[in-house]
């Protein structure tokens, strides 16, 4: 079988300017980020920002766990070959989570970390069809000034699982939100509402 | 670069440090462990914010290196050249123009900008320690946000000195949760922890912790109803720029008591005395 999925053409400089827009998502939620990085070559359901994530943080030292939906020979062999990491079936112990929304709608116990140490807990990463900024959902928290807004199509039961997910800080589920070369994040320390109608900025803090 | 990987550390040291460093974002002021690496120099040179700086830092990043404020101090020169030899990143003393500014034991006075990041050397990350020394107990304290101690601690300053003694490191509070120690900066630093543009990122080598402040992140320093946090204040300016509103370091001149205050922001200091002359 031949390696069509690409790797990053200068791994050292390419996984540092990566990091640093998954940092900057991470620490400005709700923000857009578009990674320029080189797509799987097939038309599936894993875009270039999802499969820029994982070549940026997944190694040897790291256990993934892939939804049904996004599971294929294909992805097993491209993390294999580039990443190293080993895959697991056991959620509760992914140190990442390759899934779509419904996933998660599923209610899968992914780890959330413990009181002590919360940071032993599954990122995930999300394929989502649509992902947009202005959108009905309201973000506020730690690196968002007032509030920001995001779209993220029919998948209520994902912001309200992380809207949820909130209320366990600090433990809790940390997601980076991808969609084609787009990317933004919503870490636990986010709180999340449904804005059916629309603000106006100088209703902001 | 001569023989070195990029920035010094190994690839997958650096992968390591990133994904605790999303996890300490993601938890604001939450202290997670990392597999700290031996550097080129000792612990409490700044071995934690050195690691940090190495893994966030890329080929066109500008840095700066300060060492209580100053650009010329040992430690600073030494990170400066360091980086300057492993990544052969360009380097600046200017506030203003750096993309990263590794620090040790100040903010700089200029207002930091969106999309610059702070990396701080931290000696001793747990703010606890000194109430509580095993490691096991303070996380414990932290998850059940047991930090009635800290106060007791500053009642302590209060019923002695008559007002809160504590100059330095000055615990905060970060969004509400986490009781965190600054670093050792002034306190009269503190309050440019809350609601900063800029990223603050804060690296323990020895202890293997590292934590951080995202942007515009409420950060509150602990104090009472009627014993309010209060910031260090001087009657004199600095002798060299004449600012009244920089932090002073106070230097003895001669043998006989003579002495004088200058900003300890050796850059602030210099752009002002460019601006006056």
């Amino acid at each position: 079988m031949s390696m069509l999925w690409p790797g990053l053409n200068d791994p050292v400089h390419d996984s540092q300017r990566l990091f640093r827009q998954l940092l900057q998502a991470m620490s400005e939620p709700g923000t857009l980020h578009l990674l320029d990085v080189a797509a799987p070559p097939e038309d599936g359901p894993i875009g270039a920002a999802l499969w820029g994530a994982m070549l940026t943080l997944c190694d040897l030292d790291t256990r993934v766990w892939i939804a049904r939906e996004l599971d294929s020979p294909a992805l097993r062999e491209a993390l294999a070959f580039h990443a190293g990491c080993r895959l697991t079936d056991d959620p509760a112990s992914a140190d990442f989570a390759l899934v779509t929304p419904t996933a998660l709608v599923e209610g899968i116990a992914f780890a959330t970390g413990s009181d002590e140490y919360p940071d032993r807990s599954t990122t995930l990463l999300v394929a989502l069809d649509r992902l947009a900024d202005h959108g009905p959902w309201q973000l506020s928290g730690p690196g968002i000034p007032g509030w920001r807004r995001l779209d993220v199509g029919d998948d209520e039961a994902l912001m309200e699982c992380l809207a949820r997910n909130r209320t366990r800080f600090p433990r809790g589920l940390d997601a980076l939100l991808t969609c084609d070369t787009r990317l933004t994040a919503i870490p636990r320390s986010t709180r999340i509402e449904k804005r059916l109608t629309e603000d106006r900025p100088c209703m902001s803090q | 670069m001569n023989g070195y990987n990029f920035a010094y550390l190994d690839e997958q040291t650096k992968r390591m440090i990133r994904r605790a460093l999303l996890k300490a974002v993601a938890i604001p002021g939450y202290q997670v462990p990392f597999g700290g690496r031996e550097m080129p120099m000792p612990y409490g040179w700044g071995t934690g914010g050195m690691q940090l700086t190495a893994s966030i830092l890329g080929g066109d990043d500008v840095l700066k290196v300060i060492d209580q404020g100053a650009d010329d101090t040992t430690n600073a020169v030494s990170i400066r050249a360091f980086f300057q030899r492993v990544a052969g990143v360009e380097t600046t003393t200017a506030t203003a123009q750096a993309d990263v500014i590794q620090t040790r034991h100040r903010i700089p006075e200029a207002t930091l900008r969106h999309g610059q990041i702070l990396v701080f050397q931290v000696p001793i990350p747990e703010p606890l320690r000194f109430i509580e020394p095993s490691e096991q107990e303070t996380r414990l304290m932290h998850a059940l946000e047991e930090y009635g101690v800290m106060h007791v601690k500053l009642y302590e300053d209060i019923a002695r000195y008559g007002h809160i003694a504590t100059t330095y490191a000055y615990p905060v509070k970060v969004d509400d949760r986490y009781v965190m120690d600054p670093s050792p900066i002034p306190k009269f630093d503190n309050p440019k922890l809350h609601m900063n543009e800029a990223l603050m990122l804060f690296g323990a080598g020895r202890e293997k912790r590292l934590y951080a402040i995202p942007p515009h992140t409420r950060v509150e320093s602990l104090d009472f109803e009627d014993h309010p946090f209060e910031i260090q204040s001087w009657n004199e300016c600095c002798a060299l720029c004449g600012s009244e509103t920089s932090f002073l370091d106070e230097v003895i001149t001669d043998d006989a008591g003579s002495r004088m205050f200058v900003c300890s922001d050796t850059d602030h200091c210099l752009t002002r005395r460019g601006e006056v002359a």
